[in-house]
């Protein structure tokens, strides 16, 4: 690792950590400092911050970070593989599809009857995480297909399309599952860290270890990727298998997110640049790290925007995230020679 | 020692076999072009010597081992290709694509040792391109780019270099100094040097060999000199605008008849 990468990595470590504790702190109820850190370390706190500290607010910024940097590692993936530097798992409607798988599960098990509404709801985390999976994979394979056909905005706007459709879907689906009786799903239309219980979270990490496993395994070749298909191999790349490897290590990533946490938007479509940026590099190992960081700082900034303690509630995550994100995408569209090429 | 033993090439699809019963060999240091004209199958036969497309029979050999069957990563340890194809990616700087020609060498994390990173000096050293390698590949100029990606050929340390078209996006003093900096790089390192081009003066002059297809399916191989006075050049490139001189050694535009 270069010393521009590590530094970088450095910086970023620091920055989550003072994020996530600030985010622990303050809230609808703000707690001295030291009682967070009290309530972390298992040190000097009362009850109640402990509860507050542990049971409410540590969840929810766990899964903003590692939601967030999943999602900036399957960015640098797919942004790679799609050739395509206004891809991500939600731009390209993979989240979309696993939305809809989700609901089609959920949807299924409500018409079944009541065993089948039980046995979901006792084993929530395993199958709505492979009902996502499922969703994803299908979106996945489906958009890679059509990737090789169309060009990197004409694939970004069927991405956004198919978000659309399989959202309304969603939501007519749940009209009638929650009709039949299935209520297992609270319809989150909207992207949130808050409804991860603590039990989820393994759920939730696993197959993100796993998929970040992946991704590294594949970071050399996908690398070559990077100088087109014929290139990578003439350098060695199986590039039918690395395919697969990459799609997987993206499935792995993300369905876990879209299972728990909802839609969240444009989060691995800038990490990725932002990592760029920072490294001085497109090569795709130094830029996980650094787009897993990046990834896992704008969900908790996101996070923490919406949580404080505002006189009315609700904002919502991609609302904050949009602001960020739009003008960004805006600024690649015009700006990036990778589109450029394109047209 | 490159060796084709009655190869086969094409696809199987309606364009079928583009060339067929090839036997040729190439020792090392040579400096062959490929010349023909569009669609004769100049880059089917390269990306088939290259191990990049199967072939349709017969098969290629480099060193006693065949081409096809060689495991990925071996092959890509002994030949190069250089491509038109030219893809932008966010992010990427020349020194990024020229370390990628030490992938096939490198550990599963793509660290550079210290024999991977004098190739890669000595590449940028030959094809003259320090002063670009903090810039964005895609903010160099079409020949720029050209040249980068020969020095990538280049820090790939090949026994074999396969460069199609790849003269296309260069002005003709540029085209000139990299067809000489290939010549003397197969003549110093050994390395066997195979070019098409659409650049026949410049082939004419500067190869040792040439392999020419006629386009209907017909190869003929010798030195420069001796197919432009066969004719054999003529019989390849004339159309009824324009015709090769074997007695000037270039192409006359004119109707009326050979020069």
């Amino acid at each position: 690792m270069s010393a521009r990468v590590s530094t970088s990595v450095a910086v970023l470590v620091g920055a989550l950590a003072a994020l996530a504790l600030l985010t622990l702190t303050y809230g609808q109820i703000a707690l001295p400092l030291a009682e967070t850190i009290g309530a972390l370390t298992g040190g000097q706190s009362t009850d109640l911050a402990r509860q507050i500290v542990l049971d409410i607010r540590l969840p929810r910024v766990a899964a903003a970070v590692v939601a967030g940097a999943a999602l900036g590692m399957a960015g640098v993936l797919m942004q790679t593989l799609f050739r395509n530097p206004v891809a991500d798992a939600w731009s390209l409607g993979l989240l979309a599809g696993g939305q809809f798988g989700v609901a089609l599960t959920v949807t299924a098990a409500a018409f079944a009857g009541p065993a089948a509404v039980s046995f979901l709801t006792v084993f929530e985390g395993p199958s709505i995480t492979l009902a996502a999976a499922a969703g994803v994979a299908i979106a996945a394979f489906a958009m890679l297909a059509l990737g090789r056909r169309v060009g990197a905005i004409t694939l970004l706007v069927i991405g956004l399309m198919l978000g659309f459709t399989s959202q309304g879907l969603t939501s007519v689906l749940l009209h009638f599952a929650a009709r039949a009786g299935g209520r297992i799903y609270g319809g989150w239309t909207d992207a949130s860290f808050a409804g991860v219980a603590p039990g989820a979270l393994p759920w939730l990490s696993l197959p993100i270890l796993i998929g970040t496993c992946v991704a590294v395994a594949t970071a050399k070749p996908l690398s070559s990727l990077l100088l087109g298909e014929t290139y990578a191999r003439s350098l060695g790349v199986k590039v039918t298998t690395l395919r697969y490897a990459v799609l997987a290590a993206t499935v792995l990533l993300v369905a876990p997110v879209v299972a728990f946490c909802g839609p969240v938007s444009f989060v691995g479509l800038i990490a990725p640049h932002f990592a760029r940026a920072l490294a001085g590099t497109a090569r795709i190992l130094p830029l996980l790290p650094l787009a897993a960081l990046g990834g896992a700082l704008l969900a908790l900034a996101g996070d923490a925007i919406i949580h404080a303690p505002w006189e009315q509630h609700f904002l919502h995550l991609n609302a904050i995230l949009a602001i960020v994100g739009a003008p960004v995408v805006i600024l690649i569209l015009i700006f990036s020679p990778a589109v450029r090429q394109w047209r | 020692m490159l060796k084709l033993r009655s190869l086969a090439v094409g696809y199987r699809n309606a364009r079928g076999v583009v060339l067929s019963d090839i036997d040729l060999s190439a020792a090392p240091g040579d400096f062959i072009c490929i010349l023909g004209r569009n669609g004769a199958g100049k880059s089917t036969l390269m990306r088939t010597i290259a191990g990049l497309q199967a072939s349709l029979g017969g098969g290629a050999s480099l060193d006693g081992d065949d081409v096809a069957s060689m495991r990925p990563a071996a092959r890509a340890r002994r030949i190069a290709v250089v491509l038109t194809e030219q893809q932008f990616n966010p992010g990427l700087r020349v020194d990024d694509v020229i370390a990628l020609a030490r992938q096939p060498f490198t550990g599963w994390q793509g660290r550079l040792a210290d024999i991977d990173r004098a190739a890669i000096a000595d590449a940028v050293g030959i094809t003259g391109i320090e002063p670009f390698l903090r810039r964005f590949f895609s903010d160099l100029s079409d020949g720029e780019r050209q040249r980068v990606m020969i020095a990538r050929s280049l820090a790939q340390t090949p026994h074999l270099m396969v460069l199609d078209e790849m003269t296309a996006f260069l002005d003709l003093p540029s085209r000139v100094e990299i067809m000489a900096l290939l010549r003397s790089q197969a003549r110093e390192k050994g390395r066997i040097v195979l070019l098409s081009s659409h650049d026949l003066d410049l082939s004419l002059q500067l190869s040792d060999s040439v392999w020419l297809l006629d386009g209907e399916g017909g190869f003929s191989v010798d030195t420069p000199d001796a197919l432009s006075r066969s004719g054999a050049i003529g019989r390849a490139f004339d159309t009824d605008a324009i015709r090769f001189s074997p007695a000037d050694g270039r192409f006359k535009i004119g109707t009326s008849g050979p020069a």
